[in-house]
């Protein structure tokens, strides 16, 4: 992997040289909140976000495509075209990157690899960037505060340069191009980086304990914390919604007015809605609001673990941030470890 | 020859109606494909008889004569479609059933109001009276939600709407949300999908038009409204003001 610096004055120019290289998505402000959207300028951008209300899954697997159209006379065609237009995603945080790479294994390199995210993701450059956590991230604890893969180029702030990590050919495509805007990093830069990554490291307010956790939720299945949860959840979705890691979605079928002909659309689904579970015939699996939330958590926590070997939750705080009831990820898992007591609503004990 | 369909309006505003002509850009597709005989709001001229593929009503039923035509419609049609929040669930004008129709006259009105009430009395969703194969609601019921239905069941589907909340597609169009992040009375979670999260998009709490969600958690976000000191009397009453037939049943 092939280390550089670039002076931040260089920043500017730097963003100029994108565009060759696709569609630009940076951070920009969105309400009180932030989104990864396409900056009208650049002094738009936010440098310092906290987190965007949606992950970066939103430009892999967008919350509504159309996968085929469909015709009585043509037969079936692909919209794979759609997918091929190439995308540069800046500003991504790494537990943001960890999040995509937990999607490769689950739309590229499962059994079922899935066109449509591979033709999305093989054509978006991304360029990560450090940030300083806040109360909601605990990607320390999820060992997604850093990634080694996933990435075109990576930009660290070490003061008055980035350092520059190039992860792949194109990355480095973007680095020629760019020209002489970066140099040659010395000790005193490595040095700067080491120090600015264990402080950070440091900085976690909140922290998760993960060791054993999939035992213990085995142990837990039928806790009453369940049943309190569910009486608070409102099923909203809004948490799979924003979650990086949760990829549920729904395939329908539009016929136009008048014709045969149509679309088939995928959309986002979750697993909170009363429908996810239900099938022909009327049976639902999952009838109870408490069984779906459980089911999220032990598809998150556990599930993907024995699957994967990993958690498919990367500590990015969002589902804490936009649950409107309160549910908190932390609380959960501190009360199921029987570590706090009654509704795993308010503040968790860490922070 | 193509199916007939008739267009119906019973108590309510036109607001569907007026949401079916203001489908401009597929209204030649949609007389392309049907044949619409019977639309007072469309037309002057109607057949009034004849047997229809569909029947699309719109209002609520408030009296015996209404509910007399909706009989009508029903015996007539295949398929009977209800059309906006009060069809589907009595909307405005069920309000307040448990108020008596003089007393209502007398608060609106004061005391030189009219001197006899009108022939009218609590206003009840059409499936209180016949069957309804399809209801799609709304105030007013979203056009694109009308033409997915002509097109679903003129292919022998039963179009399907959304079971979700607001919420979902508040978040497809990444708002920040309003009650998290300012702190606004919204009825997102509890109120069914289908018009695209419209009032948040302009910054406005929703005030479930649509109707309550299935399975509302009413008691939760009550809940986290008082927490956040929002006016629950208010929100109840903005709330009833399309579906309370329904959420005085879920109370009961
Ligand atoms: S479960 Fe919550 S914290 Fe974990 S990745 Fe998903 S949204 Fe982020
Ligand atoms: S965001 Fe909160 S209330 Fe909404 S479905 Fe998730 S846990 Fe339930
Ligand atoms: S603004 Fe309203 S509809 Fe949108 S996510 Fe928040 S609560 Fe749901
Ligand atoms: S946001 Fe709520 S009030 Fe506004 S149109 Fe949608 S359902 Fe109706």
């Amino acid at each position: 992997m092939k280390i550089l610096k670039m002076p931040k004055q260089n920043l500017d120019l730097f963003v100029s040289v994108l565009p060759a290289f696709g569609e630009v998505y940076a951070p920009v402000k969105r309400g009180k909140g932030f989104a990864f959207d396409k900056p009208s300028l650049w002094s738009d951008v936010q440098m310092k976000y906290t987190r965007t209300i949606l992950p970066p899954k939103k430009l892999m697997l967008p919350p509504r495509e159309t996968t085929i159209a469909f015709d009585p006379v043509e037969g079936f065609q692909d919209q794979l075209a759609m997918a091929s237009k190439p995308m540069v995603l800046f500003g991504v945080h790494p537990y943001d990157i960890y999040g995509l790479n937990i999607l490769d294994r689950v739309f590229a390199q499962s059994k079922y690899p899935d066109p449509y995210y591979i033709a999305r993701r093989k054509n978006t450059a991304i360029i990560g960037m450090d940030f300083e956590p806040d109360d909601k991230h605990f990607a320390g604890s999820m060992n997604s505060d850093f990634v080694d893969s996933g990435f075109d180029l990576f930009l660290s702030d070490i003061g008055d340069d980035y350092l520059v990590l190039v992860g792949t050919s194109r990355g480095d495509d973007i680095v020629v191009m760019s020209g002489c805007l970066m140099q040659t990093p010395g000790e005193a830069d490595f040095a700067a980086y080491k120090r600015r990554s264990k402080d950070r490291r440091a900085s976690y307010k909140t922290k998760l304990e993960m060791e054993d956790l999939p035992e213990i939720m085995e142990m837990e299945y039928h806790s009453k914390a369940w049943e309190d949860i569910g009486n608070r959840c409102l099923s909203c979705g809004s948490c799979s919604m924003a979650c990086p890691t949760c990829y549920c979605f729904d395939i329908n079928d539009e016929v136009e007015l008048g014709s045969r002909k149509g679309q088939r659309i995928r959309s986002w689904d979750s697993c909170l809605f009363k429908t996810h579970a239900l099938v022909a015939g009327g049976e639902n699996f999952r009838e109870e609001r408490s069984s779906r939330i459980k089911f999220r958590y032990y598809h998150k926590q556990r599930g993907f673990v024995a699957e994967y070997g990993r958690p498919s939750c990367i500590g990015c705080g969002r589902c804490v941030e936009v649950c409107p009831a309160e549910i908190n990820i932390i609380s959960v898992i501190e009360t199921i470890r029987g570590e706090r007591d009654g509704i795993a609503s308010s503040a968790p004990k860490s922070v | 020859m193509k199916p007939k369909i008739g267009i119906y309006g019973l108590s309510g505003c036109w607001g569907e109606q007026i949401n079916i002509l203001n489908c401009e850009d597929e209204l030649l597709d949609i007389v392309g494909a049907v044949d619409i005989v019977d639309f007072l709001g469309g037309s002057s001229v109607n057949d009034t008889e004849s047997r229809l593929a569909i029947a699309f009503v719109e209002g609520s039923v408030a009296n015996a004569r209404e509910e007399k035509e909706l009989q009508h419609i029903r015996n007539r049609s295949d398929l009977l479609v209800a059309c906006g929040s009060c069809a589907c669930f009595g909307g405005v004008g069920a309000m307040d059933a448990q108020v008596s129709r003089p007393e209502l006259i007398k608060q609106v009105y004061g005391n030189n109001g009219p001197a006899k009430s009108w022939d009218i009395g609590p206003h009840k969703p059409l499936s209180e009276f016949v069957k309804v194969d399809l209801a799609i609601p709304g105030c007013p019921m979203e056009s694109k939600a009308f033409v997915k239905a002509v097109s679903s069941l003129l292919n022998g589907d039963v179009p399907l709407l959304p079971t979700y909340p607001v919420c979902l597609e508040c978040k497809m169009k990444e708002y920040d949300c309003l009650l998290v992040s300012r702190g606004l009375p919204c009825a997102g979670p509890v109120t069914v999908a289908g018009c695209g999260a419209r009032c948040p998009g302009y910054n406005v709490a929703c005030i479930g038009c649509h109707g309550p969600v299935d399975e509302a958690n009413m008691g939760s976000i009550e809940k986290i409204f008082e927490q956040k000191e929002l006016p629950m009397d208010q929100i109840k009453l903005k709330l009833r003001t399309f579906a309370a037939p329904v959420l005085d049943k879920e109370r009961e």
